[in-house]
């Protein structure tokens, strides 16, 4: 699914990432935890296509080079990131933007486009999953959403929008217990063969409930260490100073 | 050529409907239009429009227009169900008042000799005193709500070119009646031409006057439009300026607040397109106590595209508790663009809420981003980021119908993009 080799980044003459390797087979889900400042969300970032960034190294998605491939298309191609702070979008109303952007993506993939009322159906049972009211997505995007809700939206948008790799950066902090079981049955419920899983966290907490394939520690731009899900126990009980 | 344009008396002879005290009025007025000429940047009305050197670079010749050719293949909107005015070249045509009790609405053509005489030193309006020959007088009986909004079909002819159109319309709302309109223009031109209206609207006691200007879609049109307002006590203004898609637009609107506890309202939602040329300027006059106003303007802008809004609020010194509020918004989605706002009070009295406020910026790449991070196209992003932003001013349309209309007509402006 996901294959980077060696990779680098800077950004205003600042290197953020130095030299990381990770591959991630379909149907897998990797943890990254790692110190604040350490690069994960630069590394989420990098892998969604955002500009600004100045980048060596290899990046493959399924078998594809990504370096040369836009934000929207990447996210045509199935690559999602829910963001660590979503932002606020004044305006934009949530339901038309998500239509907009599902019939994008279906139109890349050359299917038919969802009429408004599929559309509204749709949306609806994958709110309700979600414990979602479905008032806020009349809403402009995520304007006065609260914390929880904006992270739940982040899913929300996953769910509808289908992809095969997904980059969750963070999406559990300020989630309090209830909701972080919600979004875990969420992401749970969408593991399958096909789709993989980047999972980017502080807590322990959030991988009793998704359970990773491999956990990596990231730090100075690099992973660290790797290892299986232990790996996230023995961590929260050390620390990172002792595991390096 | 246009720098010293003028008009001869001849043009004044043509016009129809004349007495000796009409003709000696608009004698004058032209003469004060052949001195000063078209407005320039010299004017500070003008100070953002030089609607000369406009006019220079664009028209080689300007000739007045005669001709109103009947349209038969004229079609309504179908979108809801309305009573409607026609207007060819400015001209009224006819009416249809189907959905309403006939004879609590008087309509007609205008007649020179019932139009205000206020001096004035705006040479487009002296121009328009001195040879409008078009227009209507509508007025509506005291007590009578409209059941159906109005369109007034404001279309100009596909022969026009380089022609100079002087027309004239009134309003008048009897105590406590109401009136919703639309005023649509469709412009058939392929050529350029000038558009010089003037509009005069009184509004008696606790009469609800509320307008949306709107285009049908872009023309190579360069408008000015006088509006001058007056409003008695309880009485209420609402006007939606829509009309994006002109090369040069300009609105002049005045609002007298001439009785107690009236309220006027005007907001804007403008798409300016590469090239466009778009003014608002506002003067709203508190001349007693216990009056609203509010102003908000939101533009988007394009490459080479130029909107100002100059918005002055005067309160006279006995004008208590006054609610006077003003904001402005634009939003630049290229660095060639050009924003002026220029808000101005001038308060005498003391007990009074004033604020005013003016923003422009670029649009945020962030949002962009996340936009494009869920497959939308910059293109896409951007759509939906400008619609957002004018959205703000259309929501507040409370008839849904109308509603979707005026944001179909935006968002074919927009598309273009
Ligand atoms: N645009 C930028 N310009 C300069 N430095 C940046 C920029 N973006 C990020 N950095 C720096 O890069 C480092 C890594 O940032 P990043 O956001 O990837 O960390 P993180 O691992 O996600 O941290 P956290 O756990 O706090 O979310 C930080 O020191 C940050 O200040
Ligand atoms: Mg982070």
């Amino acid at each position: 699914m996901l294959v980077i080799k060696n990779l680098k980044a800077s950004i205003n003459n600042r290197d953020i990432l130095n030299g990381l390797n990770l591959k991630i087979n379909p149907g897998e889900v990797h943890a990254i935890m790692g110190p604040n400042g350490s690069g994960k969300s630069t590394l989420a970032n990098v892998l969604s296509g955002k500009n600004g960034y100045k980048i060596s190294g290899e990046l493959k998605y399924q078998g594809e080079n990504l370096n040369d491939i836009p934000v929207e298309k990447r996210a045509q191609k199935g690559i999602f990131l829910a963001f660590q702070y979503p932002l606020e979008i004044p305006g934009v109303n949530t339901n038309n933007f998500l239509k907009t952007s599902l019939n994008t993506i279906k139109k890349a993939k050359g299917e038919k486009e969802i009429d408004t009322i599929a559309f509204l159906k749709l949306v609806k049972e994958k709110a309700k999953e979600l414990g979602i009211d479905e008032k806020i997505l009349s809403r402009q995007l995520n304007v006065g959403f609260s914390g929880g809700e904006k992270k739940k939206n982040e899913i929300l948008q996953m769910k509808i929008l289908d992809p095969s790799l997904i980059i969750l950066d963070e999406t559990d902090s300020g989630l309090d217990i209830d909701a972080l079981k919600i979004i875990a049955d969420g992401v749970n419920s969408s593991r399958s063969k096909d789709k993989s899983f980047l999972v980017i966290t502080h807590y322990q907490r959030l991988l009793d409930y998704i359970k990773p394939d491999h956990v990596h520690v990231l730090s100075e731009g690099k992973i660290v260490k790797s290892g299986s899900s232990e790996l996230a126990l023995e961590l929260e009980k050390k620390g990172y100073k002792k595991i390096n | 050529m246009i720098d010293n344009f003028t008009i001869s008396n001849k043009e004044i002879e043509k016009i129809n409907f004349i007495n000796q005290d009409d003709k000696e009025f608009r004698i004058k007025n032209l003469e004060f239009f052949n001195q000063n000429g078209f407005p320039s940047k010299r004017d500070e009305d003008w100070k953002f429009s030089d609607f000369r050197e406009i006019l220079s670079k664009n028209f080689k010749n300007i000739s007045i227009n005669n001709t109103y050719p009947d349209e038969k293949n004229f079609r309504l909107i179908n979108d809801f169900d309305h009573n409607f005015i026609l207007l060819i070249n400015g001209r009224f045509i006819r009416s249809d008042f189907k959905f309403e009790e006939k004879k609590k609405i008087k309509i007609k053509e205008i007649e020179s000799d019932k139009i205000s005489r206020d001096k004035s030193e705006n040479p487009l309006v002296c121009l328009n005193n001195a040879l409008f020959n078009n227009g209507f007088i509508l007025e509506i009986e005291k007590n009578y709500k409209l059941e159906k909004v109005l369109i007034i079909y404001n279309l100009f002819s596909d022969d026009l070119s380089d022609h100079i159109l002087n027309n004239r319309n009134r309003v008048i709302l009897n105590e406590n009646s109401q009136l919703h309109t639309i005023e649509y223009t469709i412009n058939k031109s392929k050529n350029k031409f000038i558009n010089n209206s003037y509009e005069n609207v009184l509004l008696k006691e606790n009469s609800i006057l509320k307008n949306i200007s709107i285009q049908a879609s872009k023309s190579d049109g360069y408008f000015y439009k006088f509006s001058n307002n007056k409003l008695k006590s309880d009485s209420q203004y609402v006007n939606f300026i829509l009309s994006s898609g002109l090369k040069f637009n300009k609105q002049d609107i005045k609002v007298d607040l001439e009785g107690k506890n009236s309220e006027c309202n005007i907001k804007s939602a403008l798409f300016l397109d590469n090239g466009d040329h778009q003014e608002i300027k506002t003067r709203v006059n508190h001349l007693v106590p216990d009056c609203k106003s509010f102003q908000k303007i939101k533009s988007v802008l394009e490459s080479n595209s130029k909107g100002i809004y100059q918005g002055k609020i005067y309160v006279k010194d006995i004008a208590q508790k006054t609610n006077a509020y003003q904001l402005s918004k634009a939003l630049l989605i290229n660095d060639n663009a050009e924003f002026n706002s220029k808000p101005e009070l001038e308060i005498y009295a003391d007990d009074v809420k004033c604020s005013h406020g003016s923003t422009s910026g670029n649009v945020d790449e962030n949002s962009v981003h996340y936009l494009m991070t869920r497959g939308l196209t910059k293109q896409e992003a951007l759509l939906l980021l400008i619609n957002g932003f004018l959205n703000e001013i259309t929501s507040e349309i409370k008839s849904d119908t109308i509603k979707k209309f005026v944001e179909k007509k935006l968002e074919f402006q927009i598309n273009g993009y």
